[in-house]
């Protein structure tokens, strides 16, 4: 069972998922009604359920009824609120108390013996007297002013962490560096969207960036392994800022830090666009890259496949 | 702001022996893929860097060096040096001599405070140098990477002290050693002679805070003077030969290999000062 089946990230989990030898079935979980579905991936192993992960019923109802009918073993949950800037219950309960509903039911249900969760490099705290390289003991963000969508983020993380070792089903966690792509809720790629980007100036940070195929293979691999713990879920691109910029044909330009959450508060204001610097601010002065070598050892995932830059040239023009 | 390439071309090619450069470019480091390594060092960007380094390298501080084979050609490995100097400028000039003397060369990972990367510009210029903020992790990985590690145990004492305690090494600190021993690393005691007279510091401003940076330091002269430097490098230290590196995690053995490292480095720098004819000379 894949939720938040309707994202870039949880449709190619599907297909991914269908596309392996065997006869495994994949039970989509998505907001949006099943005509709204790729058709693409219609295969006679997949089934698509509309489901509203912030309503308990809605989950339970799930669980107990598609879930167990196709006796689904195996959860991964991708399933999180996109947009950066809405904030609230609504968002909370996607983000936070989805996670703790499923991962309840999960350890009850007769079926399931498996939960894979997708958590973000957000929930760490880029703090440059810690090490550049993020191993997956690195202290969280718990700062109480921090953004709402990176508290849910690190408080579901931590709902299913609480649970490992102490129920049947096993549980990994894998905490994946960023995707920059669309309807992703990429804050990256929104940054990218403008033609005139702004840094925070006399800082260069090196970030670590995931492609969405290396991503699967993660997701895949942990689905198909019982390796129970949390995992940091690298990309193969490690560049400075300024050469994301450069590579996603856009132009940089340095301006004092303290400036910059008001310039992008007005561009968000007066545009609509998504892009937190608040959120950002830290990754955006101080280098943070995800160690996997955990993932590695225990998973025999590595990234190998860089990301296609003049795709995301071309997506952040549109 | 990142250095336009074609200036980083021109600094090149009037600055640094074309030798130098070559080797250089050739060296192995971890390159995550665009040219830079996880922890920010680009090849390109360390030339760059011992290119404005090296007239001072050359002709005003005139380095003379003695013992880089000393240095291990390969694997891990740790050079701990004497601070001195008000700014790093001994860092500067063993980096630049390291890289120039190891074969295959080598790009020495200089260790510096915690604070740096809080500083615009300088830090994100260290960074692409091959500096790194010396927490236990970034240690950790750069050992198991099989770099070359530039270490400073007295740390910001060093740097410091007055004038009137010039060659007196500040009490070390002992994380280097821990590391060494854990990840057996063999460790290159090593004295740097003249920084201590090319800038003098003769006091200091404290409590500014700016950017993470402990004081501000007052120097005798506003720029450093022209005294010579000598890089003496000693015969690497097996720490991990000497004690168990089991023990790594007991405190005392930690202190113990320190203490090794620290009077390998001070009968270093008293053989050196006996050996110069002069400050300047």
């Amino acid at each position: 069972m894949v939720t938040g089946a309707t994202t870039p990230l949880g449709r190619s989990v599907t297909r991914a998922l269908l596309a392996r030898p065997g006869d495994g079935k994949v039970l989509a979980i998505g907001a949006e009604s099943g005509a709204g579905f790729p058709s693409t991936l219609a295969a006679p192993a997949l089934y698509y359920e509309r489901a509203d992960l912030t309503r308990s019923r809605h989950i339970r109802s799930l669980l107990y009824g598609s879930a167990k009918r196709h006796n689904v073993e195996v959860v991964v949950h991708a399933a999180h609120h996109r947009s950066a800037r809405d904030v609230g219950d609504a968002v909370h309960a996607l983000n936070v108390r989805s996670t703790r509903e499923l991962v309840s039911l999960s350890e009850r249900h007769p079926t399931i013996r498996r939960f894979v969760f997708l958590s973000h490099v957000d929930v760490y705290a880029v703090d440059p007297r810690q090490s550049v390289l993020i191993t997956e003991d690195h202290p969280l963000e718990l700062k109480g002013h921090a953004p709402q969508r990176v508290r849910d983020r690190v408080e579901a993380d931590l709902t299913v962490c609480t649970r490992m070792g102490l129920a049947d089903v096993k549980y990994a966690v894998l905490r994946m560096a960023e995707v920059p792509i669309a309807d992703s809720g990429s804050q990256l790629f929104d940054y990218l969207r403008s033609r005139v980007c702004l840094r925070p100036l006399g800082f260069d940070p090196m970030l670590n960036l995931l492609s969405l195929d290396d991503a699967v293979d993660a997701v895949v691999r942990a689905v198909d392994s019982d390796v129970e713990g949390v995992l940091n879920i690298p990309g193969a691109d490690t560049l400075p800022l300024s050469r994301v910029i450069a590579l996603a044909q856009r132009s940089g330009f340095g301006v004092p830090g303290p400036l910059l959450t008001p310039l992008y508060g007005a561009r968000a204001s007066t545009r609509g666009l998504e892009f937190r610097y608040d959120m950002n601010h830290r990754r955006f002065h101080f280098s943070a890259i995800l160690d996997g070598t955990r993932a590695k050892e225990l998973l025999a995932y590595e990234p190998l496949r860089p990301l296609n830059w003049d795709a995301i040239a071309a997506a952040v023009r549109e | 702001m990142p250095v336009p390439r074609s200036l980083k071309r021109l600094a090149l090619r009037a600055l640094l022996p074309r030798e130098d450069y070559v080797r250089v470019m050739r060296a192995t480091f971890g390159d995550a893929g665009h040219g830079y390594d996880p922890l920010g060092l680009s090849a390109e960007d360390f030339a760059f860097a011992m290119a404005l380094a090296f007239p001072f390298y050359a002709h005003y501080f005139r380095v003379r060096s003695y013992g880089a084979e000393h240095i291990p050609k390969r694997g891990p490995a740790i050079v701990a040096a004497n601070h001195s100097g008000m700014l790093p400028v001994d860092g500067v000039m063993l980096a630049v001599d390291i890289a120039r003397k190891t074969r295959p060369t080598r790009i020495p990972r200089t260790v510096g405070d915690v604070f740096i990367p809080f500083m615009p510009w300088v830090g994100t210029a260290f960074s692409r140098a091959g500096v790194v903020s010396g927490s236990r992790g970034n240690f950790r990985h750069l050992l198991e990477s099989g770099e070359l590690l530039l270490v400073f145990p007295e740390g910001t004492p060093g740097i410091s002290k007055g004038f009137q305690k010039r060659y007196q090494l500040q009490e070390f600190r002992v994380g280097h050693a821990e590391l060494a021993l854990r990840h057996r690393a063999p460790v290159v005691p090593t004295a740097v002679i003249g920084a201590e007279e090319s800038w003098a510091q003769i006091g200091r401003v404290e409590g500014l805070g700016a950017f993470g940076a402990p004081f501000l330091p007052v120097p005798l002269t506003p720029l450093p003077l022209p005294a010579r430097f000598h890089l003496h490098y000693g015969e690497p230290i097996a720490l991990h030969e000497i004690f168990d590196p089991e023990d790594s995690e007991d405190p005392s053995v930690v202190v113990k290999a320190a203490r090794i490292v620290q009077t390998a480095v001070e009968k270093l720098v008293q053989r050196g000062l006996s050996e110069r004819a002069g400050v300047f000379v």
